[in-house]
């Protein structure tokens, strides 16, 4: 059964298209994320299916019915754009979140007590939201997304502004929401977190989807031409050397391209006495790189560029 | 349904809790009272001190009668104006100068000067500190005007008996007629309407920048789209709107218990200290005044509501908001404006085509039916255009929210609005 099914949507508005053409199958159980840089697409097509914007042609099948809103019940949804209502009490907000949901009474009074434990903001529930830290804040945003027990978990862009404490906060509670036997789709800018807990990926740019699937048959795809080369010293050398499509330097980091039916032992013996090597693996790209090559590096420098 | 409830009631707890509620609820009354009793209280209550009053009558036929005339009584039974008379001992300006001083100096409230031909038209003076006491320089210009009246038409050789009876002033009752037949009225259920006017002139705006706030603090705190993943934008919308409607009935209810309180036992309270204001009659307000207040309350609150519901969606902060709001506001400010206009001739045919118009109807019809109770097919005629208008504009208003709640950044062009409002 699919979580999402997708068929050829799209959105204008005016004569600019925000998603065109654009479909999807996400199977239950997985972990999905949809990447791709700023203005690409992503924010309409979750809108689309959180049916908050309606799209112009296509259709969309959330769980395998029509998303309505008995279907919101079903869904946890976290937009980009997210705060709190600052002078509510949390326990009251939650509450409040919790019916909107169709969460009532002791039920919801429960649910909230035992994620408030979990998250460490007892002590909160009755202070006010204006006077929670920013952290804490986010912390509460995701209980809202949760609080339903939704089978699909809708969530854009849930790792920025996150410090690393909450960041393995919230990856943990995606796997374990992953084993639960739920879904979740979610959008992202750094790579470093869909490469370790994505089972599958699709990169939108320009409103039109241009890589999609698992992400392991993604990367075997691109085959094991890329050298990872963690380094001190002068690199510059490599630069200059015949069997090397592309570099990515970091300056003790590099990621490099191999021409097609290059040795990557040549890179390795060339190296040898001019850097010090502390570390030289061959292996598919790295998920930063697919995406750079497939954006198109003048696309993509603003918006992935660390 | 449960979940516009849910919002209903998160709307109303959440306002109902605010300082600002409470105060205001509390504070409307008590300012209310205060408009109506300061005067009255501040009228009897500087009644209660004696004031010593010089004259110069160069006439030197006036300030016995004046004496004899300004008998008004104090609540104790003593005179309130104790009069005394200065002669000139050796030069007019000398004297009034010292009688100055006098005034500065505390010793006379005031003091009147007599010309020597005050019966031929020359100009008396009254002087003082302030001349605000408008009780008081009616009660010396009354007393003055009689006096030499009476001098003259003694002088015309008439019978001095008889003058008594000539001078009699006329006494003027207004009655108001309505279906009921003909009512004495002296004014107090007019007022009371009028007050019901602005009541719901302030309400409506007051309620209105409630709503317009609640709304730029959803999309400014960006709590907006967590929301509307479980409910439409109409719903968040209908439910911010009835909720802080709710509000609105609350603090009217409690008003309105107030003021019942207040009739009931007020009259007694009054009676107890100013026995004179006994039998002024409270003025009551017809029910059908009530109701069509009730009526025009709720569907202007709505007609406004929404339209400050759609403002705040387009804004990004309330500074933002200002600008547009200003053309709403100006339809509640004129038909304040023209009320003046309307209470004159309440049937003209202006008047009539001012209170149809659906933005100043809730203003303007309701203040018709409180001056001359208009014909039933106009009043009908101005509920139902209101009420098109109201649904006019929430759909206009609810196409707008939908887009412009979740668009940050540029506030949006007129012709951006209207291309909004295509959007499926």
């Amino acid at each position: 059964m699919d979580a999402l099914k997708i068929e050829k949507i799209s959105k204008r508005f005016g004569d600019f298209y925000a998603v065109k053409n654009l479909s999807l199958k996400i199977p239950e159980g997985t972990i999905y994320s949809l990447l791709g840089p700023n203005g690409a697409g992503k924010t309409t097509t979750i809108r689309m299916v959180m049916n908050i914007i309606i799209p112009d042609e296509g259709s969309i099948q959330v769980l395998n019915e029509k998303m309505d809103d008995k279907m919101k019940n079903r869904v946890g949804y976290l937009p980009e754009d997210r705060g709190l209502y600052p002078k509510m009490r949390v326990g009251e907000l939650l509450l409040f979140f919790a019916e909107l949901k169709d969460i009532r009474g002791q039920e919801a009074r429960n649910r909230i007590d035992s994620w408030l434990e979990r998250f460490d903001l007892a002590n909160w529930k009755f202070k006010k939201v204006e006077e929670l830290s920013r952290g804490m804040q986010q912390k509460i945003q995701f209980i809202a997304t949760m609080i339903h027990q939704p089978d699909l978990i809708i969530l854009d862009e849930p790792f920025s502004g996150l410090d690393p404490v909450n960041t393995k906060l919230l990856k943990d509670i995606m796997l374990e929401m992953k084993n639960q036997g739920r879904t979740i789709i979610f959008s992202t800018h750094r790579m470093e977190q869909v490469e370790m807990i994505s089972d599958n990926i699709c990169l939108i740019n320009k409103a039109e989807m241009v890589l999609e699937g698992k992400l392991s048959d993604i990367k075997q795809q691109y085959g094991k031409n890329t050298v990872i080369l963690d380094y001190d010293g002068d690199a510059s050398f490599i630069r200059t050397l015949p069997d090397v499509e592309k570099i990515d330097d970091y300056g003790k980091f590099m990621e490099i391209k191999m021409k097609e039916r290059s040795d990557p032992q040549d890179l390795l013996n060339k190296s040898v006495g001019k850097i010090r090597i502390n570390k030289f693996e061959v292996r598919e790209p790295t998920l930063n790189a697919i995406f750079i090559d497939k954006v198109g590096e003048s696309n993509a420098q603003d918006n992935i560029g660390h | 349904m449960r979940k516009i409830i849910s919002v209903i009631k998160r709307e109303y707890i959440q306002i109902v809790r605010t300082k600002g509620f409470i105060i205001g609820t509390i504070l409307g009354p008590v300012l209310m009272a205060a408009f109506i009793v300061v005067p009255i209280l501040v009228q009897f209550v500087s009644v209660d001190k004696q004031e010593k009053i010089g004259v110069v009558d160069l006439s030197s036929e006036v300030f016995k009668e004046l004496d004899k005339k300004l008998d008004q009584e104090l609540k104790d039974g003593n005179r309130r104006y104790i009069l005394q008379e200065f002669k000139i001992k050796e030069d007019l300006g000398l004297l009034l100068e010292d009688l100055n001083k006098k005034v500065l100096a505390k010793e006379l409230t005031a003091y009147i000067y007599i010309p020597e031909n005050i019966s031929e038209g020359e100009i008396a003076e009254y002087i003082s500190e302030h001349v605000s006491d408008f009780d008081k320089q009616g009660n010396i210009g009354q007393a003055l005007s009689s006096i030499i009246i009476e001098k003259r038409l003694r002088g015309e050789g008439l019978d001095p008996e008889k003058i008594g009876q000539y001078m009699k002033p006329v006494q003027l009752d207004t009655k108001k007629v309505t279906t009921r037949g003909v009512e004495r009225d002296a004014g107090g259920t007019f007022m009371i309407s009028f007050v019901l006017v602005l009541i719901l002139y302030m309400t409506v705006i007051f309620y209105g920048q409630i709503i317009l706030r609640g709304v730029i603090e959803e999309k400014s705190s960006r709590v907006v789209e967590i929301v509307l993943s479980s409910l439409k934008p109409f719903q968040l919308m209908a439910g911010k709107i009835l909720g802080i409607a709710a509000v609105g009935f609350t603090q009217y209810a409690i008003w309105a218990l107030f003021g019942i309180a207040a009739t009931k036992y007020s009259g007694n309270v009054v009676s107890r200290f100013f026995p004179a204001a006994a039998n002024f009659p409270i003025p009551t307000i017809p029910a059908y005044i009530f109701i069509y207040f009730i009526v025009f309350f709720i569907l202007g609150y709505f007609l406004y509501g929404t339209m400050y519901a759609g403002i705040g969606s387009l804004v990004n902060n309330e500074k933002e908001a200002q600008h547009l709001v200003m053309p709403v506001t100006m339809f509640l400010v004129v038909p304040i404006m023209l009320m003046m206009f309307v209470i004159k001739s309440p049937d003209s045919s202006v008047s009539v085509i001012l209170s149809l118009i659906p933005f100043f109807a809730p203003i303007l019809m309701l203040l018709r039916i409180s001056v001359l109770l208009p014909p039933f097919p106009q009043i009908a005629a101005s509920i139902v255009l209101l009420i098109l208008t109201t649904i006019l504009m929430i759909w206009i208003s609810a196409k707008i929210y939908r887009v412009g709640i979740l668009m940050y950044g540029k506030r949006p062009s007129f012709a951006e609005i209207i291309k909004w409002m295509r959007y499926r």
